[in-house]
């Protein structure tokens, strides 16, 4: 495979996207508003919890299951002080992994079915690319514009919260920490290579964007169910449990881009043109 | 010479249409062969198995020495496509769209890809408007530019699907214009499909009609005109016609048939040999005192021809 022509194909795409406001604008936006309005929330808690009783009421479970280690950094802190570090540093952790996916679905949709429905993929399909290197591209401009979205969330949630948390824990910085680095350099890029590579793979096969983008939602669910493990206090996302969603979530990766080469038919796009 | 696209046996079914019925034909170097046919007749399919879009359902196919089946890459470098759609991407500009496209098709060296681009849109006049987004352009501009994206890698052959479909008539001549330069002065072996008679009769070297994905019939222009038409005719009018010189027009060795119409003044007459009939017939008039106004050849168009092969396989 000629990485110069995936590049070529994303650089194309990329052009026709960074020119269409309505596709940019919730990519950008709603990632940036929730990594900035999560941790001014958190900031916020213990101004809300004066007089309410516990305020670890909920997060039983989630603390419990947390490693001993974790836990013996907790024993020192106050309830409101373990209430804003468990909830920076492992309840909105798994939101991260789902900002990709909401950030690259409308593009991964858009893929094949777009040029589908725009009429331009015939003379795309004509051209000495192969098929590699075109579903390649295709996912390249899903997956780096999500990525930056991503690693720029995490950056302002990071700088966010240290900033409001920066009185409540005596000028400790609490994030970034182990986990989430590897959560957003590791577990986020491979999830999202999966999730990216299965919809471009969809977007080959249906007739249009909306029916691409429809079939997608269902691939958020492994996902969800990763968030409300951790929400639930079912998956403590730990370095070990990270690394070893990351060799899986890797694993899935090859096997889908292998599944999506393979079954990448430019007879079947052609003859299922809008 | 050398055939450069060599279709054998080509079929192609899609369920249960056939849509491609055991095509066979050569298309030579530098030619301009013409696919002619009616909606639905198997034009844009055999072009899409030729340029390994689609594969065949039977058959095989040569482009350039290379079989379809075997190495689809090296064909799809070989070949410039202009599909049913100019397939532009009209958030790009002209220049954008042809850079993808000749980067696409290898071409790139900076420098030697700037020039042939910027040949190609001056060839198109194009070049003025090369940083417009395509969506501003008409159709008749898009679909120039689709000629242009088409030839940017400089190929050896060209297939184009309806280069003049949807376009008005003005922008239609002109784009029979281009194709007319480029086939003279480019040398490229085109395969041209088209149900638009004109730009066949005025393009093609030869031409195959193809009808419900069977071959109908395949020669040039004036084969398949003479094929419909019997012998040759000609047409004579006259400033006055008398019974003398029809019956010196009827004396001539050449002369088959002659049909008379006084109240026009016109004779209309069928010879066995047009080019050593002619000049006999017209003496025996002058001869004869007529007073010769035009004399023309009777030929019926390539339309008719069309028409009549179609119809005969209906």
């Amino acid at each position: 495979m000629r990485i110069e022509k995936a590049m070529l194909v994303f650089k194309k795409d990329w052009r026709e996207i960074r020119r269409n406001w309505q596709v940019i604008l919730p990519i950008l936006l709603v990632p940036l508003i929730i990594s900035v309005f999560l941790p001014v929330i958190l900031g916020l808690i213990p101004s809300f919890a004066v007089g309410q009783g516990s305020s670890l009421t909920g997060f039983e479970t989630l603390i419990e299951n947390l490693p001993s280690h974790v836990q013996e950094q907790l024993a020192g802190m106050t309830e409101n002080q373990v209430m804003i570090y468990v909830m920076a540093v492992y309840f909105f952790a798994p939101f991260f992994l789902i900002i990709p996916l909401m950030a690259s679905s409308v593009i991964s949709s858009d893929s094949f079915a777009g040029e589908k429905e725009r009429k331009t993929i015939e003379a795309l399909l004509a051209t000495p690319i192969s098929d590699g290197e075109l579903f390649f591209g295709k996912m390249l401009v899903s997956f780096i514009p999500s990525m930056i979205v991503t690693i720029v969330s995490f950056a302002v949630y990071t700088a966010v919260f240290d900033i409001t948390a920066y009185g409540l824990f005596n000028g400790m910085l609490l994030l970034p920490t182990i986990d989430w680095i590897l959560l957003i350099f590791g577990l986020a890029p491979t999830v999202a290579l999966a999730s990216i590579g299965l919809t471009v793979m969809i977007s080959a096969k249906v007739k249009g964007f909306r029916e691409a983008q429809q079939i997608s939602v269902i691939l958020l669910i492994p996902v969800l169910a990763l968030v409300f493990g951790q929400v639930t206090g079912a998956i403590i996302f730990g370095p070990l449990v990270i690394l070893a969603l990351i060799g899986l979530f890797g694993f899935i990766d090859f096997a889908v881009f292998r599944a999506a080469v393979k079954l990448f038919k430019r007879e079947e796009i052609l003859t299922k043109l809008a | 010479m050398i055939p450069v696209v060599e279709a054998n046996e080509l079929t192609k079914t899609f369920d249960s249409h056939i849509a491609v019925d055991h095509l066979n034909f050569k298309v030579e170097e530098g030619e301009v062969f013409g696919l002619l046919g009616p909606n639905g007749a198997g034009k844009t399919t055999t072009i899409r198995m030729l340029a390994c879009l689609i594969s065949p359902s039977e058959g095989s196919a040569k482009v350039s020495g290379h079989k379809i089946d075997e190495n689809p890459i090296a064909v799809r470098q070989t070949v410039g496509i202009l599909t049913e759609n100019p397939s532009l991407y009209e958030r790009l500009t002209a220049q954008e769209n042809m850079d993808f496209f000749a980067e696409a098709y290898n071409l790139s060296e900076p420098q030697e890809k700037a020039i042939r681009i910027r040949e190609l849109l001056e060839f198109f006049d194009l070049w003025e408007r090369r940083n417009d987004k395509v969506a501003t352009f008409s159709k008749g501009m898009k679909q120039k530019l689709a000629i242009a994206r088409a030839l940017v890698h400089k190929p050896p052959i060209l297939f184009l699907d309806e280069p003049t479909a949807g376009l008005d008539p003005e922008s239609a001549k002109e784009v029979r214009d281009l194709m007319e330069t480029l086939s003279q002065r480019e040398k490229h072996t085109i395969l041209l499909c088209t149900h638009h008679l004109e730009d066949a009769e005025r393009l093609c070297k030869r031409v195959m009609i193809i009808n419900k994905g069977k071959s109908v019939v395949v020669g040039t222009p004036d084969e398949l005109r003479d094929r419909i038409a019997g012998k040759p005719k000609i047409q004579i009018n006259l400033k006055k016609l008398d019974q003398k010189i029809a019956e010196a027009a009827k004396r001539v060795s050449h002369v088959e048939q002659v049909d008379v119409d006084k109240s026009a003044s016109k004779l209309t007459i069928v010879l066995d040999d047009i080019s050593s009939g002619t000049p006999e017939v017209v003496k025996s008039i002058v001869d004869a005192g007529g007073l010769i106004l035009s004399v023309y050849t009777i030929r019926p168009s390539l339309e008719e021809a069309y028409l009549k092969m179609v119809k005969e396989k209906r």
